[in-house]
């Protein structure tokens, strides 16, 4: 019976705390993936990385933390269609693994008449573990938001309220 | 419970100026003690003193029994509500009440409760989403008074809290706060300028001046029975008319010809004093036409039901001591004119300790 009126309490409180567990893991995730491409950048970077998929990481990259810090502003006002963002940018970043690390690890330059990998194994491995990371936090703040603006989205319904913030 | 003692609480700042002097106070659990007096006056730090954000240079603070003179603020279960509010304006409503009860890790559901609690008393639970810029002056101060309910602590502490309202909020949020004191029964000591939230709000008031304690009472005795012609002056608006007069037997002669007659009472009263000089204190209130007094207008100021006549005290020749009559209804004198009033109360003071003559009341 307590641990119902706790529970109670706590989707109430909902209605004037902010989803501050959803904000943080996408500001995490931004964190992440600036790791990410600082590792990324500082590869060699001979004829592999003069093409246009370099180019367009950097633009996805900014466009990413862009799109994840607002996020993390509107999944703090449990806004569930920003939670959904969330999770798909999450996707992406696992797809991401698949596209430049993967590519370059794999890839053998010539520089100097010397045939060498783009990518060592342990910075691939960094890259990856990033990547990993980022989209975790994506997937699991956008999954928690979404849990909790249903949640408030239900009880304000219960109060008449629609909209929770003035 | 909260029982809060001063005893013989002085600060000296730097270059031995002392801002309080001997100030000694027994503040009973649930009293709502005022400290008024003019600008500079020492009522403020003394206010900081017992919040511990200055330190007592000498004396004791007691809390019920407890010395805690050397607590730090955080340990002395007081909380305080500032004149600037001091509201973190990036938070919201809710936030901001929240937030002491959040630094002391608090189970959030608590927190919770405690701050709906607070908001239904102080008519804010409509405005917890809000950022403080959103919202008036009076309530933001509602909010900050808030803050410290939630905290339940054993004494508030207010610091001009009203200082930055404009004059009708000012009268509206003085009347939350009685509503507030009178619901929780808390112990509230209330640091103003402004006599009349003194005598409206306080159960007992400490009058201070040049950091001394010149009178505690209750708003009654200062206003009847003033200890000195300080207190005589500041409490009271119109202030007290003081004049110098001379006692002579059965009256009193002052100049322009001014003279008011003594019972015998007030004969006994001053006995000690005939021939000399005393001061006598008139309230504008306590002069009523009649036909002792002539006064020569200066301004007539209608208030509605009553009219604040100044003017000078003449015989006909020459004007001597200023004097303000409050005096019932709607009268039109004009500059010049020559009112004619009596006095129905006098006050007497010793003209050279400026302290009371008891036994003043006619």
């Amino acid at each position: 019976m307590k641990q119902e009126t706790d529970n109670q309490i706590a989707v109430d409180r909902m209605r004037y705390t902010k989803n501050k567990f959803s904000s943080n893991m996408a500001i995490l995730a931004i964190l992440f993936n600036v790791f990410y491409f600082v590792n990324i950048y500082k590869s060699d970077v001979s004829d592999y990385y003069y093409n246009i998929l370099i180019g367009g990481s950097i633009v996805f990259n900014l466009l990413y933390l862009l799109l994840a810090f607002l996020a993390s502003e509107e999944v703090k006002q449990y806004n569930e269609k920003y939670c959904y963002v969330l999770i798909a940018m999450g996707l992406v970043q696992f797809i991401r693994i698949f596209i430049i690390p993967m590519q370059a690890h794999s890839a053998v330059v010539t520089i100097a008449k010397v045939e060498r990998q783009v990518m060592y194994t342990s910075q691939f491995m960094r890259c990856v573990i990033y990547l990993v990371l980022s989209g975790a936090c994506c997937i699991a703040g956008g999954i928690v938001g979404v849990k909790l603006s249903r949640t408030l989205k239900a009880y304000q319904a219960t109060l008449g309220e629609e909209k929770r913030r003035d | 419970m909260a029982n809060l003692v001063l005893q013989h609480i002085e600060k000296i700042y730097d270059g031995n100026v002392k801002a309080v002097h001997d100030f000694n106070l027994d503040v009973k659990d649930g009293e709502l003690i005022v400290f008024v007096g003019p600008s500079g006056c020492g009522k403020s730090t003394t206010l900081r003193m017992i919040a511990g954000l200055e330190d007592i240079s000498s004396g004791k603070l007691f809390l019920d029994g407890k010395d805690i003179t050397q607590f730090p603020a955080k340990d002395r279960d007081m909380a305080m509500v500032f004149q600037n509010y001091a509201l973190y304006g990036h938070m919201t409503i809710y936030e901001n009440m929240a937030f002491s009860l959040t630094l002391r890790n608090e189970d959030p559901n608590v927190i919770h409760k405690k701050v709906l609690a607070a908001a239904d008393i102080l008519n804010l639970t409509t405005q917890l989403n809000k950022k403080p810029g959103q919202l008036s002056g009076g309530q933001r101060q509602r909010v900050a008074m808030g803050r410290t309910i939630v905290r339940t602590p054993k004494v508030f502490l207010f610091d001009e809290p009203l200082s930055n309202l404009d004059a009708k909020l000012r009268g509206s949020t003085r009347r939350e706060i009685l509503l507030l004191h009178k619901r929780l029964k808390a112990t509230m000591l209330y640091v103003t300028h402004d006599q009349t939230e003194a005598l409206t709000l306080a159960d007992r008031i400490v009058c201070m001046s040049m950091g001394h304690v010149q009178q505690v009472g209750t708003p009654l005795e200062l206003y009847d029975h003033p200890a000195n012609v300080f207190v005589a002056s500041f409490i009271g608006l119109p202030p007290m008319n003081l004049f110098d007069v001379t006692v002579k037997g059965d009256h009193l002669e002052g100049k322009g010809g001014f003279r008011a007659p003594l019972d015998e009472k007030q004969q006994k009263t001053l006995k000690a004093y005939d021939g000399k000089e005393i001061i006598l204190g008139v309230r504008p209130e306590n002069l009523v036409e009649g036909k002792d007094i002539d006064v020569k207008v200066t301004s007539n100021e209608n208030l509605g039901m009553n009219t604040l006549v100044h003017g000078h005290i003449t015989d006909g020749n020459g004007t001597f001591d200023r004097i303000t009559c409050k005096l019932r209804g709607w009268c039109n004198y004009k500059s010049g004119d020559i009112a004619k009033v009596s006095i129905n109360r006098m006050h007497f003071f010793d003209k050279e300790t400026t302290n009371s003559i008891n036994g003043e009341e006619k």
